[in-house]
């Protein structure tokens, strides 16, 4: 046991791993959960702040003008648009729609490039 | 109660909160696409309709489990060590309990 | 035809190296083992494992240009050069591209892969419909190979806990079969954190089982009969 453990080798090189269209969605879904959870504290901040009274409503209005909270905003979207849509793709997938490998690559695709048409058409109204 | 918020619940949990916020995300969208709120008095009467603040309240809840789910299996998939795991999960269920209190504050304050 | 092959021997090297081969291959060698079977009448040393040499056996499961396959069915033409072979990801590596699958084989007898029924034994047999018995079609053919869950990025997290595609699409093939009376504990195994529910459908099972299997939807169809018997 101790040998082996002294000469444990394995090949896990994630550059020489290939990763098909269904593994970056999927990767994308995750990393795009984690940035949407990061940014929720400060949607609600935002929501405290434009509930709070007229003049706190000004002052979240004024941030959303401000450019790096609008930059934020972009990659909000596009997180909330990849994780929107690849949800609903495992959604599907649950009841048997689309989990057939020729669907789930078209679907994979069609979620990875939708979410960056929804993100430049928001970047469009942001900018 | 073995499963009572793992295996098939926590799926369970995952897939229907994630139906709601979808719902209620695309409801709030396009409320904000067709009639953007133009000052602060008719923002707070849209919010504080009944309909709305109660909608709202229950995508907090969604959202909070939603990202329980969530956040715990990144933290099942990458973090091994039994000691940090511990204290990965107990933070993320505080930060979500005081988000959802604070939603709850704004939303019936 | 160029080669990067992954090298490694437990008795002589510290750390594995790649190392390149050249050769013309024969007409007939149309496959990539048969490249690999000369390649061992140069170069001896190189090891790898094989057997039935037509995609039934399972032995020659390697990763081939990043994709697992087997060598045996994987034709040379149209594989980009130089071809990298490397061993089974996330499988210890024994030596060269032979890697232990004893954590594959634990995780593959824990779902308990035989038939469940303590009724009385008929005098012939269990006899199945032919419908009962399609239920058993895409399920029953898995090879024990690797290639899915070698590939599974839930696997490469948790390989002790996460049974992993091959042993669920086993899993699933005795549930659905209607000679087996243990549906119910089944299901009731694997509902935990981590035994089915570690699976995110990334669906990378799918795209490299060399026998077109699908064990996504098998663990699909196991959580969906997971959610009628809780109604």
């Amino acid at each position: 046991m101790t040998r082996t453990k002294r000469h444990r080798i394995v090949f896990f090189d994630l550059r020489r791993i290939g990763m098909p269209v269904g593994a970056v969605t999927s990767i994308l879904h995750r990393i795009t959960g984690i940035l949407l959870a990061a940014g929720v504290p400060w949607a609600v901040y935002l929501l405290d702040l434009s509930l709070g009274s007229s003049q706190s409503y000004l002052r979240a209005v004024a941030l959303l003008d401000h450019w790096a909270v609008r930059g934020a905003a972009i990659l909000m979207a596009w997180a909330l648009a990849h994780h929107a849509f690849a949800g609903v793709r495992h959604l599907l997938a649950d009841i048997d729609v689309g989990s057939r490998l020729q669907a789930a690559r078209r679907s994979a695709w069609l979620v990875n490039l939708g979410a960056v048409a929804v993100t430049i058409l928001v970047a469009r109204v942001l900018l | 109660m073995r499963h009572a918020l793992s295996g098939l619940n926590a799926w369970l949990v995952q897939r229907l909160s994630a139906v709601y916020s979808l719902l209620f995300i695309v409801y709030l969208s396009l409320h904000f696409l067709l009639e953007p709120p133009g000052s602060y008095e008719q923002w707070q009467q849209w919010m504080r309709q009944p309909l709305v603040s109660t909608a709202s309240l229950i995508f907090f809840g969604a959202l909070s489990l939603h990202m329980w789910v969530g956040l715990r299996d990144v933290v099942l998939d990458y973090v091994h060590s039994p000691g940090l795991r511990v204290c990965l999960l107990a933070s993320v269920a505080i930060g979500l309990a005081a988000m959802a209190a604070w939603t709850a504050r704004i939303l019936l304050g | 035809m160029r080669l990067s092959i992954f090298r490694f021997d437990p008795d002589r090297d510290r750390k594995p190296y790649m190392q390149d081969y050249e050769l013309v291959p024969e007409p007939s060698e149309r496959m990539l083992l048969d490249v690999l079977v000369r390649l061992k009448t140069v170069d001896d040393s190189l090891t790898f494992r094989r057997s039935c040499r037509e995609g039934v056996c399972g032995s020659d499961a390697m990763n081939i240009n990043g994709r697992n396959g087997l060598a045996c069915i994987t034709p040379v033409s149209g594989l980009k050069e130089p071809v990298e072979l490397r061993p089974l990801p996330s499988f210890p590596v024994i030596r060269d591209l032979v890697v232990d699958m004893s954590q594959f084989f634990k995780q593959y007898h824990s779902i308990r892969p035989y038939l469940i029924n303590d009724e009385p034994e008929p005098d012939k047999e269990r006899v199945q419909s032919p419908e009962e018995r399609a239920q058993l079609d895409g399920l029953y053919e898995c090879i024990l190979c690797a290639c899915c869950t070698s590939q599974c990025p839930s696997s490469w997290w948790n390989p002790e806990k996460f049974v992993g595609p091959a042993g669920l699409l086993q899993a699933y093939r005795f549930i659905v079969d209607s000679r087996d009376r243990a549906g119910a504990q089944r299901l009731d195994d694997l509902n935990d954190p981590f035994r089915l529910f570690r699976c995110r459908t990334i669906m990378n099972c799918t795209e490299v089982c060399p026998r077109g299997l699908s064990p996504s939807r098998a663990i699909e169809k196991i959580r969906l009969m997971m959610v009628k018997a809780s109604l």
